[in-house]
């Protein structure tokens, strides 16, 4: 499992790579599907409540005011059913992909259970959505495709033959029952926007929308397509006479192929089988025991002044701030919840108490990871930088959630290595730290941008460097001694970044002497 | 690193045709490859009916001492075994069996309406039917309907049974 996990992982990573040729790693589609399913979402939601208003819900009039809409001479109408009816395949497509991305991430256990699980409901929701909006055309493929679910219906043991008979005649089918459709389409949305609030309670500060350039363009696409490619009704629905072929569409009807090539029964087992497995799927542990994350943080009262820092960064608000249990003068204090804590650390990059330069022995942050304290990391970089015999002399901190190297992969004379949960668990008062210490340069190596494993780890990280987040890395700190690299698990492009900075430093002034720079970013790679 | 490397145009027309690939799969499949419902050349027949056969036990007067083991709230004259029997139904097509099946009734006390819904496919043409069913306890057909129709291809025969209009309904379409 862990094997056969980090490959699916690399595989993604890859893949995530490739689009990165041509798309900006922040503006990457392949990182935003969940959130550009949410974008169809909305489209499809819109469009339709316009649409709504247009459409005639009596079995006699539905297919023809569905016509009338798609001739509309001013392509209103047209543009309405494209973006109604792609949107919807959008989002069945993208919610798919959402999911298969997530899995193949290992996005299914440990602190994400709860997302996972409650995002399996979604999936039956969207698609019940979808396939009753395919009905309501009523042309030749709805009556094809709602007397075959009710064929598929019948099949479950305490149905009985009656549902199919609905749609023999003209004369079995009433508006009560088409509105009945209708109502079933209106409403499974409504539930499904209140099952995506609950699917990303548990994660702060959740990307529901694209970033803007994203959105901008897959509305564009989408709207092109609506126009170039008309989302038709076909014939009207006919009771008295069967095409040899439908044009269906497939991302919402393939379930009818599948329950003629199979039969009824089978299909049926295999969606509860499949239901079945990925409600399972949280008891797996998909992750190599070397990537599981550290466990649970833990509050230290006596070096916590309530400040909050802590519970603005958790990615997944395992970090509240409740009422000073103790007699110190400070309203509140952090409190981490055990069973949402990923042990990614990030908490502690943004403690002001985990700066290294505190003056007392035993050193201990407000918010600590049991098993690498604050006074262990700066004890390491003590130890490590004090081993370097090479100049220019780098410090170099990777993150075991892109990949967990060797401890030697990347040390040599010149650069010393550390190891952390998540880059965004460094204080960035270590990178001064760092230099301090006789360091020439300091470089931070993470999963890809956009993409990191704990959500925020690389946000935090890049605004922390770019003084927008406290705790800020000091503006006296001469940026070009500090290359952040959002590498993934590629280890050529860690050295590449190591050469380009080593480089740097080699050909530029000593950084010691060099503290004129004011504010400005750290260089990315 | 690398993929900074490439020039801006190249980066916007490797963006276009992500989203055109994207919008091009979208297309294709919101509407093709087509899905065959049927042969060229053959009809369909769809059977269907929902029909409350006959009470397997007849009603029969109680005796007095059976009456008086009854609570007295009990105590009807008349016992009127609810459950009904099977119903039993063959479609012939051309003197040869298109389809037999025996329905249950429905309901926990077996007393509902039995109800079949089946879908067959015919060659398309001229063709001689007969629909039998037998609704009572003894299983002899008692209703019996022979039509002779022919269907064109993709035509929809539906075979229906109401009681009250005599039994077998052939209606195509």
């Amino acid at each position: 499992m862990p094997v056969l996990m980090r490959a699916l992982r690399d595989a993604d990573e890859k893949l995530s790579g490739v689009l990165d040729h041509a798309f900006a790693p922040a503006l990457n589609p392949w990182r935003h599907l969940g959130a550009l399913a949410f974008l169809c979402l909305v489209m499809v939601v819109a469009s339709g409540i316009v649409a709504f208003a247009f459409y005639d819900t009596s079995v006699a009039g539905a297919y023809a005011s569905g016509r009338r809409l798609q001739n509309d001479p001013l392509l209103i109408g047209r543009l309405l059913r494209g973006l109604h009816r792609y949107g919807a395949d959008g989002f069945m497509l993208l919610s798919l992909l959402h999911l298969a991305r997530e899995a193949a991430r290992g996005h299914f256990s440990g602190v994400r259970w709860f997302s996972w699980l409650t995002g399996i409901p979604l999936l039956w929701m969207l698609w019940v959505a979808g396939i009753t909006g395919l009905w309501l055309l009523w042309d030749e493929r709805a009556l094809w495709s709602i007397t075959a679910t009710a064929e598929w219906l019948q099949a479950l043991p305490l149905s009985s033959d009656l549902l199919a008979r609905n749609f023999l005649t003209p004369e079995s089918l009433n508006d009560r029952f088409f509105s009945l459709i209708l109502f079933i389409h209106i409403g499974v949305p409504l539930l499904l926007l209140a099952a995506l609030w609950i699917h990303v309670q548990r994660v702060s500060l959740a990307r529901l929308w694209p970033p803007r350039a994203l959105t901008l363009c897959s509305l564009a696409i989408f709207a092109l397509l609506a126009l170039w490619v008309p989302a038709g009704s076909l014939g009207a629905a006919d009771t008295t006479y069967v095409p040899a072929t439908v044009s269906i569409d497939w991302f919402y009807l393939f379930v009818h192929p599948l329950v003629d090539a199979l039969s009824a029964t089978t299909v049926w087992l295999l969606a509860a089988a499949m239901t079945l497995l990925l409600a399972l799927m949280p008891l797996l542990r998909p992750r190599p025991l070397a990537l599981n994350a550290s466990a649970p943080a833990r509050v230290d009262l006596a070096n916590c002044n309530g400040c909050a820092r802590c519970a603005a960064d958790c990615p997944f608000g395992a970090v509240i701030m409740i009422k000073r249990s103790d007699d110190r003068h400070h309203l509140q204090q952090a409190m981490v919840l055990n069973e949402m804590c990923a042990g990614c650390g990030i908490c502690v990059g943004s403690c002001p108490s985990s700066t290294p330069f505190r003056r007392i022995e035993d050193m201990v942050s407000g918010i600590e990871l049991p098993e690498t304290p604050v006074a262990q990391l700066r004890q390491h970089l003590k130890i490590r930088l004090a081993e370097l015999t090479a100049s220019p002399k780098i410090m170099l901190f990777t993150c075991r959630q892109a990949a967990d190297w060797d401890a030697g992969t990347f040390r040599d004379a010149g650069t010393a290595v550390m190891a952390l949960e998540c880059t965004g668990m460094l204080p960035p008062s270590f990178v001064e730290y760092a230099l301090r210490l006789g360091a020439d340069g300091v470089m931070l190596a993470g999963c890809r941008e956009s993409d990191c494993e704990f959500r925020l780890g690389d946000r935090w990280v890049n605004e922390r460097i770019a003084g927008l987040r406290a705790p800020q890395l000091r503006t006296g700190v001469p940026r070009e001694s500090l290359m952040v690299a959002w590498t993934g698990s590629d280890p050529q492009r860690i050295r590449i970044s190591l050469a380009s900075l080593r480089a740097r430093l080699e050909s530029g002034p000593s950084i010691l002497s060099s503290s004129s720079h004011s504010r400005h970013e750290g260089h990315h790679a | 690193m690398s993929d900074k490397s490439l020039p801006v145009v190249l980066r916007y027309a490797l963006q276009v045709l992500a989203y055109g690939l994207f919008a091009a799969f979208l297309a294709y499949f919101s509407t093709a490859p087509a899905y065959r419902l049927r042969a060229d050349n053959e009809a369909l027949v769809k059977l269907s009916f929902s029909h409350s056969a006959q009470l397997v036990q007849a009603c029969r007067e109680r005796s007095e001492a059976e009456l008086a083991k009854l609570a007295p709230n009990m105590r009807t004259k008349m016992d009127c075994p609810r459950e009904r029997a099977a119903v039993r139904v063959e479609l012939e097509m051309d003197g040869k069996p298109l389809h037999r099946i025996l329905v249950p009734p429905t309901g926990l006390r077996k007393d509902g309406a039995a109800t079949v819904y089946r879908r067959l496919e015919i060659p398309a043409g001229a063709h001689q039917f007969r629909a039998r069913m037998a609704d009572g306890a003894n299983g002899a057909f008692n209703y019996v309907r022979d039509a002779s129709l022919f269907l064109a291809p993709g035509q929809v025969l539906i075979v229906d049974f109401s009681a009250e209009n005599g039994g077998f309904v052939f209606t195509l379409g």
